[in-house]
C-alpha cells in the first residue's frame, strides 16, 4: 500500500513538473475548463434553488384558477360563473379575483395590482412591494397618485412597504381594496379577472376542473399542479444568451480536448520513449497521463463549482442579473436559498472530469506500449 | 553473468524492408569487468546492447542472467527471453543502468528530478531516494546544479548527470551506447575514468563504441569485435 | 515541499471549502425556512400564483397564467423578445398542447 502511494506521488511529482513546463498552455486550459464548469454550475445552482423555493412558496397557490377565454385571449369573467361553480360537489369556495397590471410611466414599469380578500386596510390605503418603493422613493405614510382608466387621478396612502425578504414574490405588488381596483380600472361589478376555486379533496381537482369546462366551455381552468410544474421546467438553457455563451465555451473546450486527443507531439512521444528506456512500464506511463488529465480537470471542476457557489449564493447571481432583469425596470433583489441537488453536481463531475481524463490517456496508449528499444535507435 | 546463446534479431520480418541486425550471436559477459563492443555502424552493437539490457526481445535464441535479487524465483539463473513486459521492466530497472549516446535527459525539469526519474515507479519512499540522488550528484560534483534545468548544462555536466541517473537504482550493470560520440577527448577520457572507478566498485560495464579512446583504452577488460551482426573477433 | 504535496494539499483545502459550503448551505436553508413559510402564507393570503421574476410583460410576470396566444402576441417567437427568453420556456402544459408551436 505504501509502495503504491509512493509510486503515485512520484509519478504525480513528475506530471506536475511536466505540466509546469508548458505552463502557459496548461494554465489556459485550466482557466477555460474552470470557466465552463463555473457557468454550468452557476446555472444549475440558480435554477434548482429557484425551483425548490417556488415549490415551497407556491404550494398554497389557489387550487384552481378559472380564466375566461374569448377569441383566444384572456377576458373578464362574469361573477355568475362563481355562483355556479360553488354548486359543484367538492368545491368549498369559488371567489372572484381582481388583479391586473398598472403601467407607471414615471418608472416605466408594470406593477401587479392585487386585491386580497379580505383586505383589512380598506379603501384609500395600499401596501406596496419593496421594488416599487425603491423605484418611486415612496415610503410608509406617503401618498401615491395613480391615474385611472378615465384619466382621473386617484391618490392612495401607503400603509406598509412589504418586506425586502419577500421581494421574490412581492417586489412589484400593490395590494389594494377591490373598490379602489374597480375605480382605477373601470371594472364594473359583476365581472372579475378570474375565479379562484378551493376544493375539499385535492385529488378531485382534475375532475372538478373538467366539470368546470363542461359547465362553461369558454373557460380555462388552471390547476395548482400546473402552476408548480411551470416552475419545475421554467429554466432551460435553450435560446438566447445562455446558449450562446455555453456554446462558445463548449467549442473552445472541444478544441482543447481535440488537441489532446489528436495525438502526441513528437516531443511528448520522445519523452515517453525515454521514460520507458530508463525503466518506466506502460502502466506507469498511463498513470502519468491519467494524472495529467486529472490534475487539470479536477482542479478546474472544484474551482468552478466553488466559484459558482460563491457567485449564486453569496453574490446573489450577480452575473445573471442583466439576463434575468432583461428589459424590466423592476427586478427583485433576493438571495437564492442554497438548495443544492447533489446528483446534478455529480453528473457535472462525470461529464467533465472523466471525459477529459480519458481524452488525455487514449492518445498516449500507443506510445506508452512501444518498445523502449526504439529510443535507443532514435539516437 | 549475462549469457546470450545464438541470439538473432530481425526487424520488419516478412516485409520488403526486412533487416537482420543480429545473425546469431553467442556471448557471455563476465561480471565486474568492462566489456566493449567494437564495430562500424550497422554491425549490430546497439541491437545487442538493447537485448542485453532487456529493452527488446531477440527474434530467436536465448538470453539469461544471474537471478540475484529477483524475488519471484529461487533459481540461480533466469531465462529472460520470453518474460512478460512487467517482469522484464522490473529486471531492467533493478539490474541495469543506461547511458545513451544523446544522454536523453528530460528537458524542462531539474537535474535532481532527472536523476530520480528511474526510481519513480519502484514505489520507494521519497526521502531516502532524494538523499541518494543528492549524494550521487555530490559524487560527480554536480551539487550546485541540482535545481538547474538540464538545458543549461555544459556537455560534461550533462554527461555526468546521465551517469548519475543510470546509477540511481544501484544497478549491477551499466550499459552505455556510444557514450563518447558527442564528447571531446578530455571528456571522453574523463568518462572512461569514471567507468573504471565504477568497475572497481564491482559494477559490470558494457559499452558499444567505435571510438578508439574507448576500445583502445587500457581500462577495457575485453573488446568484442562485431561486423554485420556477428562476432568477428576478440581482444583482451 | 514536494510538488505533489502542494497539489494534494490544494485538493484537500478545496474539498474542505466545498464541504464547509455544503454545511453552510444546510444552515442557511434552516434559517430561511421561516421566511419561506411566511412567503407561502402571503401567497395564500393574497392569492398569488407566480414568483416576481420577470416584469417585462404579462406572460413573463405570470408564466403560469399565460395562455397559448398571449405567449405569441405578435409573433410566434415573441418569447425570445425578452432576455428572459434565454432562461424560461413556455409552461409545460402549453408545450404539451401545442406540440412544436410553443417552441
Amino acid at each position: 500500500m505504501a509502495t503504491w502511494l509512493n509510486r503515485q506521488r512520484s509519478i504525480l511529482d513528475f506530471t506536475l513538473s511536466s505540466l509546469w513546463k508548458r505552463k502557459g498552455k496548461n494554465i489556459g486550459l485550466l482557466l477555460v475548463f474552470t470557466l465552463i464548469v463555473f457557468l454550468l454550475a452557476s446555472v444549475m445552482f440558480f435554477t434548482y434553488a429557484i425551483k425548490r423555493e417556488a415549490q415551497i412558496i407556491l404550494k398554497n397557490a389557489p387550487e384552481i384558477v378559472v380564466q375566461r377565454v374569448i377569441a383566444g385571449r384572456h377576458d373578464l369573467i362574469p361573477a355568475d360563473y362563481a355562483k355556479k361553480i360553488r354548486e359543484i360537489r367538492g368545491v368549498i369556495s369559488a371567489k372572484e379575483r381582481l388583479w391586473g397590471y398598472y403601467f407607471d410611466p414615471i418608472v416605466g414599469a408594470n406593477y401587479t395590482f392585487m386585491t386580497p380578500d379580505p383586505f383589512p386596510l380598506g379603501k384609500g390605503f395600499i401596501k406596496i412591494g419593496k421594488g416599487i418603493s425603491g423605484a418611486r422613493l415612496a415610503y410608509e405614510g406617503d401618498i401615491m397618485p395613480f391615474r385611472g382608466f378615465d384619466g382621473k387621478p386617484l391618490n392612495l396612502e401607503i400603509r406598509e412597504v412589504l418586506s425586502a425578504e419577500s421581494e421574490l414574490i412581492s417586489s412589484d405588488l400593490v395590494l389594494l381594496s377591490a373598490e379602489d381596483y374597480r375605480e382605477i380600472f373601470g371594472l364594473p361589478q359583476g365581472v372579475a379577472t378570474d375565479i379562484a376555486v378551493s376544493v375539499r379533496n385535492p385529488r378531485e381537482i382534475p375532475t372538478i376542473a373538467r366539470k368546470i369546462t363542461e359547465l362553461f366551455p369558454d373557460t380555462r381552468p388552471i390547476m395548482r399542479d400546473e402552476i408548480l410544474r411551470t416552475y419545475d421546467s421554467l429554466f432551460t438553457w435553450r435560446g438566447g444568451l445562455m446558449i450562446f455563451i455555453l456554446t462558445v465555451c463548449l467549442l473552445s473546450f472541444i478544441i482543447f480536448a481535440w488537441d489532446k486527443a489528436s495525438g502526441l507531439s513528437a516531443e511528448e512521444k520522445r519523452e515517453i520513449g525515454i521514460l520507458k528506456a530508463i525503466g518506466w512500464e506502460t502502466s506507469d506511463i498511463l498513470a502519468m497521463k491519467s494524472w495529467e488529465g486529472a490534475v487539470i480537470s479536477l482542479s478546474a471542476f472544484l474551482l468552478g463549482v466553488t466559484l459558482a457557489y460563491v457567485h449564486i449564493f453569496f453574490s446573489s447571481a450577480l452575473l445573471f442579473e442583466p439576463v434575468l432583469k432583461g428589459w424590466s425596470t423592476l427586478y427583485p433583489e433576493f438571495r437564492p436559498v442554497p438548495f443544492i441537488d447533489f446528483s446534478q453536481v455529480l453528473t457535472l463531475f462525470f461529464l467533465s472530469v472523466v471525459p477529459y481524463t480519458v481524452a488525455t490517456i487514449i492518445p498516449s496508449w500507443r506510445a506508452a506500449t512501444l518498445d523502449p528499444d526504439s529510443v535507443m535507435r532514435a539516437s | 553473468m549475462i549469457e546470450l546463446v545464438d541470439v538473432r534479431k530481425i526487424f520488419n520480418k516478412g516485409r520488403p524492408n526486412e533487416f537482420t541486425a543480429l545473425a546469431g550471436v553467442s556471448l557471455a559477459i563476465e561480471p565486474g569487468r568492462i566489456t566493449v563492443l567494437k564495430g562500424p555502424s550497422g554491425s549490430g552493437k546497439t541491437t545487442l546492447l538493447s537485448i542485453i539490457g532487456c529493452m527488446t526481445r531477440p527474434s530467436s535464441g536465448r538470453v539469461s542472467l544471474a537471478a540475484t535479487g529477483i524475488p519471484w524465483t529461487k533459481e540461480a539463473r533466469l531465462d529472460i527471453t520470453s518474460l512478460p513486459e512487467r517482469f522484464l521492466t522490473f529486471i531492467r530497472r533493478q539490474t541495469f543502468g543506461f547511458i545513451f549516446q544523446q544522454f536523453h535527459l528530460i528537458k524542462g525539469i531539474s537535474v535532481l528530478e532527472n536523476v530520480m526519474l528511474p526510481a519513480c515507479p519502484t514505489g520507494e519512499a521519497y526521502k531516502p531516494l532524494r538523499e541518494r540522488a543528492v549524494s550521487l550528484l555530490d559524487t560527480f560534483n554536480l551539487s550546485s546544479k541540482a535545481s538547474s534545468r538540464v538545458e543549461w548544462l555544459s556537455g560534461g555536466e550533462a554527461q555526468r548527470v546521465a551517469i548519475a541517473r543510470a546509477l540511481i537504482n544501484n544497478p549491477s550493470v551499466i550499459i552505455a551506447d556510444e557514450p563518447t560520440a558527442h564528447l571531446d577527448s578530455r571528456l571522453s577520457l574523463e568518462f572512461m575514468d569514471i567507468m573504471g572507478s565504477l568497475r572497481d566498485r564491482g559494477k559490470t560495464i558494457i559499452m558499444a563504441s567505435h571510438d578508439p579512446v574507448v576500445h583502445d583504452s587500457s581500462l577495457a577488460d575485453r573488446v568484442v569485435e562485431m561486423r554485420d551482426g556477428r562476432r568477428v573477433g576478440e581482444r583482451e | 515541499m514536494r510538488k505533489s504535496g502542494l497539489f494534494l494539499s490544494y485538493l484537500a483545502v478545496q474539498c474542505l471549502v466545498l464541504i464547509l459550503f455544503a454545511l453552510e448551505a444546510g444552515r442557511e436553508r434552516q434559517k430561511a425556512m421561516p421566511l419561506l413559510r411566511e412567503e407561502a402564507s402571503m401567497v395564500k393570503q393574497w392569492g398569488l400564483t407566480d414568483l416576481c421574476l420577470f416584469t417585462e410583460a404579462r406572460y413573463t410576470r405570470h408564466p403560469s397564467q399565460a395562455d397559448l396566444h398571449t405567449a405569441f402576441q405578435d409573433h410566434p417567437f415573441s418569447l425570445e423578445h425578452f432576455p428572459s427568453g434565454s432562461l424560461i420556456m413556455p409552461p409545460e402544459r402549453l408545450r404539451r398542447h401545442s406540440g412544436n408551436m410553443a417552441q
